[in-house]
């Protein structure tokens, strides 16, 4: 087991380095950085720059923009430096918890995402306990009774619940419960938690509920091979209830498949709510991405493709490491 | 599987290899011999789909572009079918319009994803060794992204050109049909035909591309489908994150859904957005349905989307 672990720790790190090198070399190859940086400031010739500073201060997106800002990023960046060079002075400056400064509004990167990230992560870990709150008792009934009537017709309803796309189903749900019902708040408001709770349920829902169709058809597959065991058939003969057989006995070996699963689910999730954000307008990193692109503020993109990509690749280590942990014959592969 | 979000590789360090595909029979589930009149339903709706985005100049219908067409926000009538947008644009030719781009860059993405992906995947898996931990690699870091991340990576810096928008999702597609690609061509690459060939003297390009490759095309091509699924679903997702396709005349069912889904909009023509979410809806569920089905007949195991 220490063997295996600290092979997928340098496994690990390989991948991060890559993982991060492949974010840095795509916004620092496809765009030019420093026209991302400063904007139109880095066509101009500094002298012009300078004639024709009065008109800029009123005109241009950056008002501070002159030669010294140019000058500032180019430091800043290290953009004088080739992009190997370059990328690992970056690096430095990301594990010493510099993400550099948001060129719009000058906040330190780190700062933004620390103020935006948890509002994500409180929608993603809402999402997952609706799609596991669903998806238990949904794919335990089907099971129970497989191929029979209940069963047959959530089998088409799950696969048609994965064949909607999250914001589809973000702006029906949008629609029928805001707009036509006016049950929940179409806004998002974070007054207290409660009000924050509420204003995430329609997009934990939105999002948690194609997942819950996956995770249905996976338990049923399991729970219909496990209730064939012998094990099984010994606590039905023991006279134990039909719910204590399938809760305390059948349930728990038949969530392999799930946990399997639920890394690789996390990276669906985080694309789901980058989307369902910018629906239900939740001031998350998702929508502090779209603003960023669409304001080429570059350091912004960067760190938060960073921050997003490193902790899937470290979700995905932990899920690995549970599994192997759960079941010994993957550590031999 | 196809996942309801952008379609996401089976990603990670999930040590779960690939499952041999298209050797065996599938236990516990009888291989149906037909493929059944869904099926057939399904290819039917998707057919219709392709025409109309093929068709869709030479119709009778209205500009897609044109502003004030009929007044704005209209609701469904005889005359104006799904009704107006807020600029009074014709919601029923839009939609029409709208499955050219949501097609054109499925095809092309997954189209993409084949020859690239499953290019790579095939040499890694004929030639093993260092070339093949090399091209796992790239799979895997092409993987560690969430897709939608990676391309949002992509299309960031970029002119957002129907090329680029269908490149990018092009890449995403390569990882997951490259390790399909690579686990059929390893199960088949030890099968005796294949050292026929060698025996006879056969040269290792023509034993890819005469032995292996039709043998991979096979389960590759059962996944054609629900790849395009999950790519017409990504360019959606895009859509919302001001990344899809530019300008006006690049009409796309996410953008159209986008357009549609604003309060305003959503409030007094909640048409407008419904019906490319319909078309769309009922185009991902006949791809993912008809390439569930061409799967199970093929009896392709590989969960790669």
């Amino acid at each position: 087991m220490i063997r295996f672990v600290v092979r997928r720790v340098v496994l690990l790190a390989l991948v991060l380095l890559a993982v991060t090198f492949t974010a840095f070399a795509a916004l620092n190859v496809l765009g030019d950085p420093l026209v991302n940086i400063v904007g139109p400031l880095a066509e101009k010739d500094c002298t012009e720059v300078y004639a024709g500073r009065a008109e800029d201060q009123s005109t241009s997106l950056n008002p501070s923009g002159d030669c010294e800002v140019v000058a500032a990023a180019r430091a800043e960046y290290h953009l004088d430096r080739p992009l190997a060079p370059r990328y690992f002075l970056w690096l430095g400056d990301l594990v010493r918890g510099d993400f550099g400064t948001s060129f719009q509004n000058n906040q330190p990167v780190g700062e933004v995402l620390r103020e935006k990230f948890p509002e994500s992560l409180l929608l993603m870990v809402m999402a997952q306990a609706v799609a596991l709150g669903v998806s238990i008792p949904w794919g335990v009934a089907s099971a129970y009774r497989a191929n029979r009537p209940f069963d047959r017709i959530s089998t088409v309803g799950s696969f048609g619940l994965l064949s909607v796309p999250v914001f589809a189903m973000g702006v029906v749900l949008l629609y029928v419960f805001t707009l036509r019902w006016s049950v929940l708040p179409s806004a998002f408001e974070d007054d207290s938690l409660l009000v924050r709770l509420r204003s995430l349920t329609l997009p934990a829902v939105t999002l948690g509920l194609p997942l819950a169709a996956a995770y249905q058809r996976l338990l049923r597959t399991d729970l219909i091979t496990t209730l064939q065991e012998d094990f099984v058939h010994m606590a039905r003969a023991k006279g134990l209830t039909p719910v204590r057989v399938m809760f305390r006995h059948a349930l728990r070996p038949s969530m392999f498949s799930m946990v399997t699963v639920f890394g690789l689910n996390t990276g669906t999730l985080i694309g789901g709510s980058l989307v369902v954000e910018q629906i239900f307008g939740i001031p998350g990193i998702g929508r502090e991405i779209v603003t960023a692109v669409v304001r080429d503020d570059f350091p912004v993109v960067l760190a938060a493709v960073v921050v997003i990509a490193v902790g899937f690749v470290v979700v995905n280590f932990l899920v690995d490491l549970l599994y192997s942990w759960l079941d010994p014959r993957v550590r031999a592969a | 599987m196809t996942d309801a979000g952008l379609g996401e590789g089976a990603g990670g360090m999930t040590g779960v290899k690939a499952a041999a595909p298209g050797l065996a029979p599938s236990p516990g589930r009888a291989r149906s011999r037909r493929l059944g009149f869904g099926f057939w339903l399904a290819a039917a709706w998707v057919a219709v789909i392709v025409g109309a985005a093929l068709l869709a100049p030479v119709l009778p219908i209205t500009d897609p572009t044109d502003v004030g067409a009929g007044g704005p926000r209209l609701p469904p009538s005889g005359e104006w079918l799904f009704g107006t947008d807020s600029l009074g644009r014709d919601v029923f030719a839009r939609t029409v319009h709208g499955a050219r781009i949501s097609l054109a860059v499925g095809g092309f993405a997954i189209g993409f994803g084949m020859v690239f992906g499953g290019g790579l995947g095939m040499l890694a898996g004929f030639f093993r060794g260092r070339l093949d931990q090399l091209i796992g690699l790239v799979f895997f870091v092409l993987l560690s992204f969430p897709a939608l991340v990676l391309a949002i990576l992509i299309t960031a810096t970029l002119d957002r050109t129907l090329l680029v928008v269908s490149l990018t999702l092009g890449i995403l597609a390569i990882a997951p049909v490259g390790r399909l690609a690579r686990a059929t061509t390893l199960v088949y690459a030890e099968r005796e035909f294949v050292t026929a060939a060698r025996v006879l003297g056969a040269r290792r390009g023509r034993i890819i591309v005469r032995e292996l490759l039709p043998n991979a095309l096979i389960p590759m091509g059962a996944l054609t489908l629900l790849g395009m699924a999950v790519t017409v679903v990504a360019e959606g997702a895009l859509a919302f994150l001001g990344l899809s396709v530019a300008g006006d005349e690049a009409i796309s069912w996410g953008k159209m859904i986008v357009d549609g889904a604003q309060l305003r909009d959503l409030q007094q023509a909640p048409h407008v957005a419904m019906f490319p979410i319909a078309a769309m809806f009922l185009t991902v569920l006949a791809l993912n349905f008809a390439g569930d089905r061409i799967r199970e007949y093929f009896d392709v195991r590989e969960l790669a989307f």
